[in-house]
């Protein structure tokens, strides 16, 4: 993101230091994630020191400060979905996707990308529909009774091409 | 600032006191001893590290702690700082810190004090911590960077029990001045700082550099060349010949000693004629 589109965002708020969070919400809209580069350009926009923006971006599990993919898929591990087998669900989609547990970040987020950056695999607690446990979360959509053997028809709606060697 | 000048009570005895004052100022002033870890005149009031807990015990009133670095005095206040509850409050306090900063020597010490010497908790160690595992997260380093230096060099970095203190991203940081006022200011001497010839190095932020000023006379490092830039003093003002700038404290000391006494000399002679 360069320096005109986050004044661009900055612009839109009346009193801007004091909607730090809804700034940076506007920019990982756009990035995805927050990049070095737009939080020091935010930092000296606002007058901000940086140190602020980072406890800020590494306090809330929203922002993510690494590269995510497009599509980001989420898997509950709520009690109702673990007892229905989510971990099942979640080391499957390790597989499918080829990700390993390398790319868990300094701070403990777990938080796995896809080589070509196409698919996120992240986890969370609870989406609050326990009742079609288990569940899984792919962008905006919830996928409700999921089982293992869904899983590749549900990559497949977001361009995942199965491996031919498997 | 024109106050009304209240009575409070502590430990039953009466001491005089301006409205709205901070409890733990006036036991302080008083010579009455309260432990705390964040609090700090110079800074806003915080009330992180609860140590300074005190028992409120106003007739008519339930009884009830209060942390004194947040309690503003009103007249016919009265306290106990060390009554059964508060001390008991302090040893498990002091407990959890002792689990949390494991090799800090100060708070150690602090803990002696009221009897602990060590936790059931799970100790809290790190591998190869910059802040030596002595760190408390009470923010007064934070605080200090950002309020009273103006710099904001350090943050906390993450929640929960992984928050710790660093520079944004683990990286040097540039805005450092390296005035020292973060290692000064830790209550658990957790922040250490290194000069090396010409450069101060900060160990706990990253491995964060400063250069240092040599004295134009002795030739001593004396302070951060960037923090010089920021102080002004009325000797700089003064200075015509802008030469104290450059001098480390001793020599900036003598030289003025020597200007004050040719002015009397001169005098002296002018008032003998």
């Amino acid at each position: 993101m360069d320096r005109q589109q986050i004044e661009e965002i900055i612009g839109k708020y009346k009193y801007p230091e004091g909607k730090i969070l809804s700034i940076l919400e506007d920019i990982q809209e756009v990035d995805r994630y927050l990049s070095k580069e737009s939080l020091k350009m935010v930092s000296e926009a606002l007058n901000v020191p940086l140190s602020k923006l980072f406890s800020i971006a590494t306090f809330y599990s929203f922002f993510n400060l690494k590269p995510v993919g497009e599509h980001i898929i989420t898997v509950c591990m709520g009690t109702a979905c673990h007892v229905r087998g989510s971990a099942g669900l979640l080391n499957n989609l390790k597989n499918l996707l080829k990700v390993s547990e390398n790319g868990v970040t300094e701070d403990g987020k777990f938080f796995l990308t896809t080589e070509d950056k196409h698919f996120s695999l992240n986890t969370a607690r609870c989406f609050g529909c326990c009742s079609m446990a288990p569940v899984v979360k792919v962008d905006e959509r919830i996928y409700g009774y999921v089982t293992v053997n869904d899983l590749p028809r549900i990559l497949k709606e977001y361009g995942w091409k199965e491996d031919e060697n498997r | 600032m024109n106050a009304k000048e209240v009575q409070v009570f502590i430990n039953g005895k009466a001491y005089r006191a301006r409205e709205g004052e901070l409890l733990i100022d006036v036991a302080r002033r008083n010579g009455i001893f309260i432990p705390s870890l964040c609090y700090e005149e110079s800074l806003e009031p915080y009330g992180a590290c609860r140590m300074c807990i005190v028992e409120i015990r106003n007739k008519g009133v339930k009884k009830r702690t209060a942390t004194s670095c947040t309690l503003h005095v009103f007249d016919g206040l009265s306290v106990e700082t060390d009554s059964e509850e508060v001390s008991r409050h302090r040893k498990v306090l002091l407990e959890l810190y002792l689990a949390q900063a494991p090799n800090s020597s100060k708070l150690k010490e602090l803990a002696l004090r009221y009897g602990v010497s060590k936790t059931r908790f799970k100790q809290n160690t790190r591998y190869n911590d910059p802040l030596s595992n002595s760190c408390v997260l009470c923010g007064l380093c934070v605080r200090v960077c950002s309020e009273v230096m103006g710099a904001g060099v350090i943050g906390f970095i993450g929640r929960g029990e992984k928050t710790r203190i660093n520079t944004p991203f683990f990286e040097k940081s540039d805005l450092c001045l390296g005035c020292k006022a973060c290692a000064e200011m830790c209550p658990t001497g957790a922040i250490k700082f290194r000069d090396e010839g010409n450069i101060r190095i900060a160990n706990s932020w990253s491995n964060t550099y400063v250069e240092l000023k040599k004295c134009k006379m002795c030739g001593k490092y004396f302070a951060p060349s960037k923090l010089d830039e920021k102080i002004d003093s009325i000797y700089y003002y003064r200075d015509k010949n802008n030469e104290l700038r450059d001098l480390c404290p001793d020599c900036r000391r003598k030289v003025i000693t020597k200007r004050i006494n040719l002015i009397t000399e001169n005098e002296v002679e002018r008032y003998a004629k």
